[in-house]
């Protein structure tokens, strides 16, 4: 063993951090151990390898627990073992480099879409992209809702070159599964966690177009028609507000009059959703 | 007499404003751009003194200060307007990594002057009193050339900062240790301690584990009590982050806490 009593700080860090991130006991592992015992001197009731795995454990938890926090629903769906050696694979891949444990999932849903067994199965990713909106809208920035008096303000031939901005917390997502409802299962819209026992059932797939905003009392999710989705999506993107209903009216193939019909409804209903922000005229 | 905000707290709290003389935060989970995190902060600011108390500065790592985070606390001290914030003496950074622990360091001289040199930029950055805590440890380095004792006395008074005493953290450590706890209080520069923790830990069969999941065992209020004869009338909060009880029942901790100071200041 070599003695390294004299070792520089930085080094001694280096090293145990390396150790904390082992998926494996320190003790169990000859050449790690061995290293451990250099650091770390032990006592008569835990050896230097042992002192260390106290804080190895406790990385792993810790981290685990937020990833179980933050993705509830997966976690159900994939059951507990499974769950963890997903979050495990996916800590050793994406180390947690944000001062903030809010930050740990951030490349979650990524990494399971891109990443086998789990990237096999797409509703995987569908749900974990949910969960993570989720995380996105609780704490986005908060910007002025629309006001009346300046939609009023804007004379009727402008309009077709205005731009909406949204309000950062809303999250919009194009699925291949309503996965909003297995998360339902899982997760009451009152926050409330269901008995881990409770079977959510495998939804067919279906294409599904979702917003999840930070709504007055709590966060929520509302699911849109395909077409409502496609113009929100312009306007999230700058799209002038002409330019984004012509593209998505064509594409849509509705007559020009049922289609205004509609716009005039959506619009309806997300100024009532308070996600909308601001009207930019050029 | 303040206790810890935390969620399942968060509606009684707010829309009761219960008795409690101030709140302590975990900085970083305020650290955000806005949302419900701060609509809840501000809500709370209203009718209570709230003092920041971070868990990721690691005061005590090589890799250099993180700008950004240092950045954001300064603007969370502007809202708050603190009489003091701290964080841990402990180390918990690497290249590419948070570890997200309150990992102690190696007692060493190395160590004092590196922990000094970042608590004085750590100082100019937030413009505050600023004060470090004693953590709860599980192992002891090969490295360590003093006690942790004089490895804590020497960080503050060389760093001219505050300490926050962790009572639980003290016993904790000393237990694991086999050091004397009294000893660890009473070799505390008294005139630096400008709070204190009390808290429950959970007994792991070879070591103790300090989880905040539990009410303060006897053993740390009878080392309350000797700092509080030692440091004087000195703010204390109760800290319950697992297996967090009714509400009712964190008050009534803080209550036995401020009955206690008051039986010992009295007398």
């Amino acid at each position: 063993m070599t003695d390294r009593s004299n070792a520089d700080l930085g080094s001694i860090q280096r090293t145990l951090a390396e150790l904390l991130r082992r998926a494996s006991p320190v003790r169990d592992d000859a050449a790690y151990a061995t290293l451990a015992a250099e650091i770390a001197s032990g006592n008569e009731r835990l050896s230097a390898a042992e002192q260390v795995d106290v804080y190895r454990e406790q990385y792993l938890l810790r981290h685990l627990d937020v990833l179980r926090e933050d993705f509830l629903a997966l976690e159900h769906v994939l059951g507990d073992q499974a769950f963890e050696a997903l979050a495990t694979t996916y800590l050793k891949a994406f180390p947690p480099r944000s001062f903030s444990l809010r930050d740990l999932g951030a490349e979650l849903p990524r990494f399971v879409a891109e990443t086998a067994p789990w990237s096999e199965d797409p509703l995987l990713a569908d749900l974990a992209r949910l969960e993570w909106a989720f995380v996105e809208a609780f704490d986005a920035p908060d910007a002025s809702a629309l006001d009346l008096a300046t939609v009023a303000a804007v004379p009727e031939e402008a309009w077709p070159s205005v731009r909406l901005s949204l309000q950062p917390s809303v999250q919009r997502l194009e699925l291949s599964y309503p996965v909003h409802e297995s998360r339902l299962a899982v997760r009451s819209a009152n926050g409330g966690v269901a008995d881990p026992a409770t079977v959510v059932t495998r939804p067919a797939p279906a294409p599904t177009h979702l917003v999840i905003y930070r709504g007055a009392a709590r966060l929520q999710c509302v699911s849109l028609e395909s077409d409502a989705y496609a113009l929100l999506d312009e306007l999230a993107r700058g799209t002038p507000l002409g330019d984004a209903c012509e593209r998505v009216a064509s594409a849509s193939g509705a007559s020009a009059a049922s289609f205004e019909a509609k716009v005039g409804a959506w619009f309806q209903q997300w100024t009532a959703l308070g996600w909308l922000s601001r009207v930019e005229r050029d | 007499m303040g206790v810890g905000f935390r969620a399942p707290h968060y509606g009684r709290v707010l829309e009761e404003r219960p008795p409690m003389d101030w709140f302590e935060i975990i900085s970083e989970n305020f650290l955000v751009a806005g949302g419900r995190p701060l609509e809840n902060l501000a809500r709370l600011q209203d009718a209570y003194r709230v003092v920041p108390h971070g868990v990721s500065l690691a005061i005590g790592s090589v890799e250099p200060l993180d700008r950004d985070y240092l950045a954001r606390l300064r603007a969370l001290v502007d809202r708050l307007d603190p009489p003091w914030v701290s964080d841990h003496l402990c180390w918990g950074r690497v290249p590419g990594t948070h570890l997200h622990d309150l990992l102690p360091l190696p007692y060493t001289a190395e160590a004092v002057r590196l922990v000094v040199e970042r608590v004085k930029r750590v100082q100019g950055v937030l413009e505050r009193p600023f004060a470090l805590e004693n953590v709860s440890s599980y192992m002891t380095y090969r490295a360590s050339a003093m006690s942790e004792p004089e490895f804590v006395a020497e960080v503050v008074e060389r760093a001219d900062c505050g300490l926050l005493l962790d009572c639980n953290n003290v016993y904790v450590s000393a237990r694991n240790h086999g050091w004397g706890a009294e000893h660890y209080i009473d070799a505390m520069p008294a005139d630096r301690v400008v709070q204190m923790h009390l808290a429950g830990h959970t007994d792991k069969g070879r070591y103790l584990l300090d989880t905040h999941a539990a009410p303060v065992p006897a053993e740390v209020w009878a080392l309350y009590r000797r700092a509080i004869e030692r440091c004087g009338a000195v703010s204390t909060l109760v800290e319950w982050d697992d297996e967090i009880p009714e509400w009712d029942v964190l008050a009534a901790e803080a209550e036995r806490a401020r009955v206690l100071r008051a039986e010992v200041l009295a007398r």
